[in-house]
C-alpha cells in the first residue's frame, strides 16, 4: 500500500496535466476551481488546522490578491503570472499587518477578529472606489488564458500541499500543534508562539493571495461581492474539516469531495446550500471533529503526514 | 473635508451614542453571559438577534400586533429557541477545546442565516412605526431610537437586578465563576446552562423587536452585530458583566463621534480598529476582567 | 558564587486579593529546596511568578544574576528554567517522543538521540510512539517529567511531583530528582505530602496567606510553633 501511493500519485498528476488536451472547457474549467479551492483549503490548514487559531476571514486574503491582481493587470498592465504573485505578496503583507496585533491574542479573541475583517476590507474596498472600481467592480481587458491558468492554478494546488506536507512532517508543525494543544504549556517548554503563529499566518496567506489574483484574471472581472464573500470562507472550513485538518490530504480530499458534490447535486438547489454546510459542520464537528482522514489516521494508525 | 462641527453637532452625536450604545449594551450583556457562563463563544449571536427581528416584522405586518408589543413575544420565541439549541447541540460542546465550540456555533449561525434567507427572502423589510423625531432646542432625537433606549435600559437593569438578587441569577454568576464550585454547592450547572443560553438569546431577540421598528432588516444583519457584541465584551472586559454596559456606551459615543470626521463605509473600520488598538493594550479589557 | 534564583520582595495581587506579599528567598546550586504552606498560601503563585506566567506587581526575579520579572515565560524557559503542572500537560495528541523532540531546537538526530534516551530513563522507550493522550496517569506524569529536562535545565520547578503518585512510582521520581541535584542541578518543589517533603529537601520555605514565615532545614520547620499554627490553627 505504502509503495502504491506515490506511483499513484504520479500517474495522477499527469492525468491532470494532460487533461487539457482532450477536455472540454467545462471540464477545465471546473478542474481549475477545484486547484483553487485546494490551494484556499490547504491554505486555512496551516493556521488553523494545525494551530488551532480559527481564521474565519480568510477570504480577505484572496479578496486581496484578487484587488492587487486586478489593478496591477487593468491599470498597469502587468502580465498576469507576475501580478499573481504580487498578489501574493499583497496577502502576506496584509497578513502580517492583520496578525502581527491579533496573533497576540488568545485563540478566541483571535476568532473574533478575524469575524470583523472580512466587512472592513469590503468596506475598505468601496471606499478607495477610485482605485478599486468600487461597486462597480474592476474589468481587465479580455484575454483567453484559461488553460496557462488552470496549470497555474495546479501549481498553486501542489505548491501549497508539498508546504503543508513539510510542515507537517517537521518539528516546527509539531510546535504548531502545540499551540493547538495547550499553548500556556508549550510556552513554558521554551516555544515562542508568538513568533510560530505568526509564520504559519503569514505561509497561509500566499496560497490564497495568488490563487485570487489567477481567478481575478480568469474571470476577467472583480468586484468586491465576488471577491470577498463570507461563503467562500465558509466553504474553506468545511472543505478541511470535513477531508481531516492538521492532516496533509484531508484538504485535498475535502476540496475533491465537497466540490464535486456541490456541481452534481447542489449546484440543483443553490438556496439550500449553505444550509447545507452549516449542517455539515455541525455534523463534523459533533460526530468527527478529526475529520475522514483523522478518523482513518486513529483507527489505522497511519502517520502523521497523511 | 470642509464641515465646521459646532457644539451642537458634538451634543447631538453625544446622545446619539447613548441611544444606540444602550442598545449596544443589552445585545452584548447576552453574549456575556455565555462566554462567561459557559466558555463559549456564541457565533450565532447575531442570528439570534435577527430571528428575534423577523419575528416583530411578522407579528406586526401580518398580525398588525404593535411592535412595541412584540418586544417580550420576540423574546420569549427566541428564549425556547435558545434552550433548545443548547439542549441539541451545544452543551455537547461545552468541555470540548475552543475550536469546537466555535465552529459548532458558526455552523448553527450559517444554517439560521440560510434558513432566514429561504424563508424571508433577502429583501430588505421594515416595520414603519414610530418615524421622525423628537426636537428639543437644536437637538433631534429620533423617536424609534428613543424607545429603544428605553426598552434596552430597562431590560438591562432588569437583567443586572436578576443576576443580582435573585437564586437564579446568583446561580448563574457562581457557575460563571467556577463552575466546580457550584456544582459542588449542589447547582444544576446543566439547568444554569441552558437558562443562560435561552436568557442571552432573549436579549438578543430584544435587541433585533427595537431595531426592526428603526432601521430595515434582512437575514445577513447578524454578522455584524456579533462583531460588535464582542467588541463590546472586550471593551468592557470578558466575564465582566457591567462591563458590557461600559463597553456598549463606549462603542456608542466612538461611532457617532467617528462619524462626524467619516463616513459611515468607514465607521465600520473604526469599530475595527478599536478593537485592536484595545486588545493589544489591554486585553483584560477597559475595566479589566478574566483572560480565558 | 552567585545564586541560581533570587526573589526579592515579590508582591502579585489579584483584584483585592493578595496572592503573594513580599516573599523574597534565595536559592543556591545543587541543592533541593521545599516550597510548602496551607491551601491559598501562595506557592502556586510565586511558581508562576518565578516562571514569567504571571507577572508580579512589585519586587525583582533574578536568575543567575539577570532579572527575568519583566520576561515573557518560553524566555525564562530558554534560559534555563523547567517546570512541571499541578494538572499533567503534556499534549495528548502528540506521542510521548515528538512531546520531547518538540521543546527542542537543535540537529534532529541528536535531538531524537536524546529524547529516546530520557525515556528509558524512565523506562517508557516502548511507549515512544503511543500518543501521550493514551497513557496512564503515572505515565504521563513521567513523559512530562522528562520532556522538562530536554532542555537540560539549571533550575528545575516541580509542582505537586507526588500528587496521584503510587508509592512505587514515587520513589523512581523521587530517585531521579536526587540525581538532578547531584547532577549540580537547583530543585525547588511544591509539595503537600509532608514524608516527601522531609525525606528529600534540605532547606524548606513555609508561606502562608502570602507571606514566607519560616525557613530551614526540615526538622526545624516541624518544630517551628508559627508553621504548626497555620497548617492547624490555634
Amino acid at each position: 500500500m505504502k509503495r502504491l501511493f506515490p506511483a499513484a500519485l504520479m500517474l495522477a498528476i499527469v492525468a491532470l496535466a494532460v487533461y487539457p488536451v482532450f477536455a472540454t472547457g467545462y471540464g477545465v474549467r471546473a478542474t481549475l476551481q477545484v486547484f483553487m479551492w485546494i490551494a484556499l483549503a490547504g491554505s486555512w490548514n496551516v493556521i488553523s488546522g494545525l494551530t488551532g487559531y480559527v481564521s474565519f476571514g480568510h477570504v480577505a486574503f484572496f479578496g486581496a490578491g484578487a484587488y492587487t491582481g486586478g489593478i496591477l493587470m487593468a491599470s498597469a498592465g502587468w502580465p498576469w503570472p507576475t501580478a499573481a504573485l504580487a498578489g501574493g505578496l499583497a496577502a502576506t503583507i496584509l497578513a502580517l499587518v492583520i496578525g502581527g496585533p491579533c496573533l497576540r491574542l488568545k485563540g478566541p479573541y483571535f476568532a473574533i477578529a478575524m469575524l470583523g475583517l472580512n466587512e472592513v476590507l469590503r468596506a475598505l474596498v468601496s471606499y478607495f472606489e477610485r482605485l478599486t472600481g468600487g461597486g462597480n467592480g474592476l474589468s481587465m481587458p479580455t484575454l483567453d488564458a484559461t488553460i496557462p491558468i488552470y496549470y497555474a492554478m495546479g501549481l498553486t494546488a501542489v505548491a501549497v500541499t508539498v508546504t503543508a506536507r513539510l510542515i507537517i512532517g517537521s518539528r516546527f508543525g509539531l510546535r504548531l500543534m502545540t499551540i493547538r494543544e495547550d499553548e500556556m504549556a508549550a510556552e513554558a517548554m521554551g516555544i515562542p508562539t508568538f513568533q510560530h503563529k505568526l509564520l504559519a499566518f503569514l505561509i497561509s496567506a500566499i496560497g490564497p493571495g495568488i490563487a485570487g489574483a489567477l481567478t481575478a484574471r480568469d474571470q476577467g472581472y472583480i468586484e468586491p461581492l465576488s471577491v470577498f464573500p463570507l461563503a467562500t470562507t465558509i466553504t474553506m472550513i468545511v472543505m478541511v474539516l470535513f477531508g481531516g485538518k492538521g492532516t496533509v490530504w484531508g484538504p485535498v480530499l475535502g476540496a475533491a469531495v465537497l466540490f464535486v458534490a456541490q456541481e452534481m447535486v447542489w449546484a440543483r438547489y443553490p438556496y439550500i446550500h449553505p444550509l447545507l454546510f452549516g449542517a455539515i459542520i455541525v455534523g463534523v464537528v459533533l460526530a468527527m471533529p478529526r475529520g475522514v482522514l483523522g478518523l482513518f489516521q486513529t483507527k489505522y494508525r497511519l502517520p502523521r503526514t497523511i | 473635508m470642509n464641515v465646521v462641527i459646532t457644539p451642537a453637532m458634538v451634543g447631538q452625536v453625544i446622545i446619539s451614542g447613548i441611544l444606540s450604545g444602550a442598545l449596544y449594551a443589552m445585545v452584548a450583556l447576552g453574549l456575556a453571559l455565555i462566554f462567561g457562563v459557559m466558555r463559549i463563544i456564541n457565533v450565532a449571536h447575531g442570528p439570534l438577534l435577527m430571528l428575534g427581528a423577523y419575528t416583530t416584522y411578522f407579528l406586526a405586518t401580518r398580525l398588525h400586533v404593535n411592535p412595541y408589543v412584540t418586544v417580550p413575544i420576540s423574546m420569549a420565541v427566541l428564549f425556547a429557541l435558545g434552550l433548545l439549541l443548547e439542549r441539541t447541540l451545544v452543551f455537547r460542546v461545552i468541555d470540548a477545546p475552543e475550536l469546537s465550540s466555535l465552529l459548532l456555533t458558526f455552523g448553527i449561525s450559517i444554517a439560521l442565516v440560510n434558513g432566514a434567507q429561504l424563508a424571508f427572502t433577502s429583501d430588505l423589510r421594515s416595520v414603519e412605526y414610530l418615524v421622525g423625531s423628537w426636537v428639543v432646542g437644536p437637538f433631534a432625537f429620533s423617536k424609534s431610537r428613543v424607545v429603544a433606549f428605553l426598552f434596552a435600559a430597562a431590560l438591562t437593569a432588569a437583567a443586572f437586578l436578576f443576576l443580582t438578587y435573585t437564586r437564579t441569577g446568583k446561580a448563574i454568576r457562581a457557575t460563571s465563576q467556577s463552575r466546580d464550585v457550584a456544582m459542588v454547592c449542589g447547582i444544576d450547572v446543566g439547568a444554569v446552562h441552558r437558562l443562560t443560553f435561552g436568557i442571552a438569546s432573549a436579549l438578543a431577540a430584544a435587541g433585533g423587536a427595537l431595531i426592526a421598528v428603526i432601521v430595515a432588516i434582512q437575514p445577513e444583519m447578524g454578522q455584524m452585530w456579533t462583531f460588535k457584541s464582542f467588541l463590546v465584551i472586550v471593551l468592557g472586559g470578558a466575564g465582566n458583566y457591567p462591563g458590557a454596559f461600559v463597553g456598549g456606551m463606549l462603542l456608542g459615543l466612538v461611532e457617532q463621534l467617528a462619524s462626524l470626521f467619516l463616513t459611515t463605509q468607514l465607521s465600520e473600520v473604526v469599530a475595527y480598529v478599536l478593537l485592536v488598538i484595545v486588545l493589544l493594550v489591554r486585553p483584560t479589557g477597559l475595566l479589566g476582567g478574566r483572560q480565558t | 558564587m552567585v545564586a541560581v534564583l533570587e526573589v526579592v520582595d515579590v508582591r502579585k495581587s489579584f483584584g483585592g486579593v493578595r496572592a503573594v506579599n513580599g516573599v523574597s528567598l534565595t536559592l543556591e546550586r545543587g541543592r533541593i529546596y521545599g516550597l510548602i504552606g496551607p491551601n491559598g498560601s501562595g506557592k502556586t503563585t510565586l511558581f508562576n511568578c518565578i516562571t514569567g506566567v504571571e507577572r508580579c506587581d512589585a519586587g525583582r526575579i533574578r536568575l543567575f544574576g539577570e532579572p527575568i520579572e519583566r520576561l515573557p515565560p518560553y524566555r525564562i524557559a530558554q534560559r534555563g528554567v523547567g517546570r512541571t503542572f499541578q494538572m499533567i500537560r503534556v499534549f495528548p495528541e502528540l506521542t510521548a517522543l515528538e512531546n520531547l523532540l518538540v521543546v527542542t531546537t537543535g540537529p534532529h538526530d541528536a535531538a531524537q538521540a536524546r529524547a529516546r534516551e530520557l525515556l528509558s530513563f524512565v523506562k517508557l522507550e516502548g511507549l515512544a510512539d503511543e500518543y501521550a493522550g493514551n497513557l496512564s496517569y503515572g505515565q504521563q506524569k513521567l513523559v512530562e517529567f522528562v520532556r522538562m529536562l530536554m532542555r537540560d535545565p539549571s533550575l528545575v520547578l516541580l509542582d505537586e511531583p507526588a500528587a496521584g503518585v503510587n508509592r512505587t512510582l514515587l520513589g523512581e521520581l523521587l530517585d531521579a530528582v536526587r540525581r538532578l541535584r547531584d547532577a549540580g542541578k537547583t530543585v525547588l518543589l511544591v509539595e503537600h505530602d509532608m514524608k516527601v517533603v522531609m525525606g528529600l529537601c534540605e532547606t524548606v520555605f513555609v508561606l502562608d496567606h502570602g507571606e514566607k514565615i519560616a525557613e530551614g532545614p526540615p526538622g526545624v520547620i516541624q518544630a517551628d510553633e508559627q508553621v504548626i499554627e497555620a497548617y492547624f490553627g490555634r
